[in-house]
């Protein structure tokens, strides 16, 4: 009989809903010490110092330190070697880890994973020590320097200037380089080589496997590759500061200045970092706005 | 061929480098091409000289207590934002990745200089604001790998099939889920440990004279004093070093159990 059907509430139901409720409660119990401790030592540390940067050193609200960013010379300075150092670090890092990270998956496992666990280790390494390595190695009488004068028969005021951009940047590249390799890594491991003798088989020539099959799966990857690259090189400043101090002017070094050193101007610095967060945000968004067209047009 | 070449350039690329400042500490002197002597006079002088053993004895208490606050922060944050499944949960897991990439050490340590400079929590300046600034540095590579280590080992079937058995909360977690984890927790801690003990440019910031830390102390000896700053900078190599060569036991150890 149709009419005699009714619907049984199972006892269980609303057991099941109150145990997702306490499940949902305890989760969010356990997320309170890491919701603490970054919304009371990150969230507003950060807010603060966003509002702060909109009073000058006595506390009247004035927009000056934001003024100061893009009138004053050192500070225009500062932003455009910024960028320009920050690109061409992470330009470096990013085709070099590239090119490490596509000879490791070529590599038996056993020696890729060698490869890259050696590439995993200048992650942890400080600043200053790769600083130290390379002073030693490549400085005014580093060793390197030293055998090639030896070789050539020059005079010592021939060397590899350690102290200037390019310097500076092959530094950089020790750290940019193995980050770029463990990221490419997992990227050339999930390009299916099946699909790539697919295209060779449907008669596609060699550029047109790499323009239509290669390279859509790699980009998505290296560009996410590349942000990273690209927001850590803005905020560095451990390295520079122990090879040249303040001799190069760059925004991470201005704002250290700001914070630490004799220019002791916090609200300023304040100003400085908020332009700084602007500059990686917006590059970070362009990016991952590209790679997200580039992978909708890719399939 | 060109393969092995390249590989074996590409290994000498890492390991040069780094073996300069640990011939350097080894070495008398060293002028000239090749280093000269062999004593351990350089590494004496860490233990010996005050001013670098306090550096060293505040060093281990700062990378010890940020591993140990990011085991209580990290982990069961990384537990619980695994099992949120909503769009929120995937925000969050998000969010706390790309934080550290939009705010760099270098903005945390002017925050945090500027937030608590004066009382109620006047902490700059202070050993406190080091192992905290530490502690922020180190979390989003304990709360990747924890969290990594959920997702693998498939954390919400594990703890229902142990539930089914009758299991309560506190033996799901002590015989399932904490054994399951825990060579990414030490993982965790192994990199967090390795990253604080060199850590240089928040701790410039925001250590006063009383937190001097053994990468500042080699910060002031890379211009006074090369022979020191070498047995500083060989040491640092050998605490990432060695961090590295347990993690990757614990990788294969790990690997191993999945296999199982």
């Amino acid at each position: 009989m149709p009419d005699t059907v009714t619907v049984v509430r199972k006892p269980a139901a609303r057991w099941e809903v109150w145990r997702l409720t306490v499940f949902l409660r305890m989760e969010v119990l356990l997320l309170l010490p890491f919701l603490v401790f970054i919304g009371l030592f990150e969230i507003y540390p950060l807010v603060n110092m966003a509002i702060r940067s909109l009073f000058d050193q006595n506390g009247v609200f004035t927009i000056q330190n934001y003024v100061n960013v893009f009138t004053e010379s050192r500070f225009r300075v500062a932003i455009r070697n910024s960028l320009l150092f920050a690109s061409a670090a992470s330009l470096v890092g990013g085709i070099g880890g590239t090119f490490v990270a596509a000879l490791a998956v070529r590599l038996p496992p056993r020696w890729r994973n060698f490869l890259l666990s050696l590439y995993a280790l200048p992650m942890t390494l400080s600043g200053l020590v790769v600083a130290f390595a390379f002073i030693v190695l490549l400085g005014r009488n580093g060793v390197l320097n030293l055998i090639v004068r030896r070789i050539f028969d020059l005079p010592p005021t021939v060397y590899f200037n350690l102290y200037d951009w390019p310097g500076i940047v092959m530094v950089y590249a020790f750290f940019q380089i193995p980050l770029m390799t463990l990221s490419m890594a997992a990227v050339f491991e999930n390009l299916d080589p099946s699909l790539i003798e697919a295209a060779r088989n449907l008669g596609a020539r060699p550029w047109q496997v790499w323009r239509y099959v290669v390279i859509p799966v790699l980009l998505p990857g290296f560009l996410a590759g590349m942000s990273i690259q690209f927001a850590g090189m803005m905020g560095a400043f451990g390295t520079v500061l122990a090879l040249v101090g303040m001799a190069k002017n760059l925004l991470s070094l201005q704002i250290y200045s700001h914070a630490s050193e004799s220019t002791y101007n916090l609200p300023q610095a304040g100003a400085l970092a908020i332009v700084l967060i602007t500059i990686t945000a917006t590059a970070l968004a362009l990016l991952s706005w590209g790679a997200r067209r580039l992978a909708r047009r890719g399939t | 061929m060109i393969r092995w070449i390249l590989f074996i350039f590409l290994v000498l690329y890492i390991v040069v480098p780094m073996l300069m400042p640990v011939i350097f500490s080894f070495s008398v002197f060293w002028q000239d091409i090749l280093p000269q002597g062999f004593t351990l006079r350089w590494y004496e002088a860490i233990l010996t000289r005050p001013a670098n053993y306090e550096a060293l004895m505040v060093s281990l208490i700062v990378a010890s207590s940020a591993v140990l606050l990011n085991i209580l922060i990290a982990v069961p944050a990384a537990y619980a934002l695994n099992r949120m499944g909503s769009k929120w949960g995937q925000r969050l897991r998000e969010g706390a990745m790309i934080l550290p990439l939009v705010f760099p050490p270098l903005v945390v340590g002017t925050a945090l200089l500027q937030a608590f400079a004066r009382p109620p929590l006047a902490l700059t300046g202070t050993l406190w604001m080091v192992i905290i600034a530490h502690t922020i540095l180190g979390f989003p590579f304990m709360f990747r790998i924890v969290l990594a280590a959920f997702q693998t080992i498939d954390e919400r079937t594990l703890s229902e099939a142990a539930a089914s058995l009758g299991a309560n909360l506190w033996q799901r977690m002590r015989y399932v889920l904490i054994p399951n984890v825990l060579p990414g927790i030490l993982s965790g801690a192994l990199l967090v440990f390795a990253i604080s003990m060199g850590e240089f440019e928040v701790t410039s910031m925001v250590a006063g004279f009383t937190a001097q830390t053994l990468p500042l102390r080699l910060f002031q000896q890379i211009r006074n004093d090369m022979r020191v700053a070498s047995a500083i900078t060989a040491f640092l190599i050998y605490v990432s070093f060695l961090s590295f060569i347990l993690m990757s036991y614990l990788g294969t150890r790990m690997r191993r159990l999945r296999a199982v």
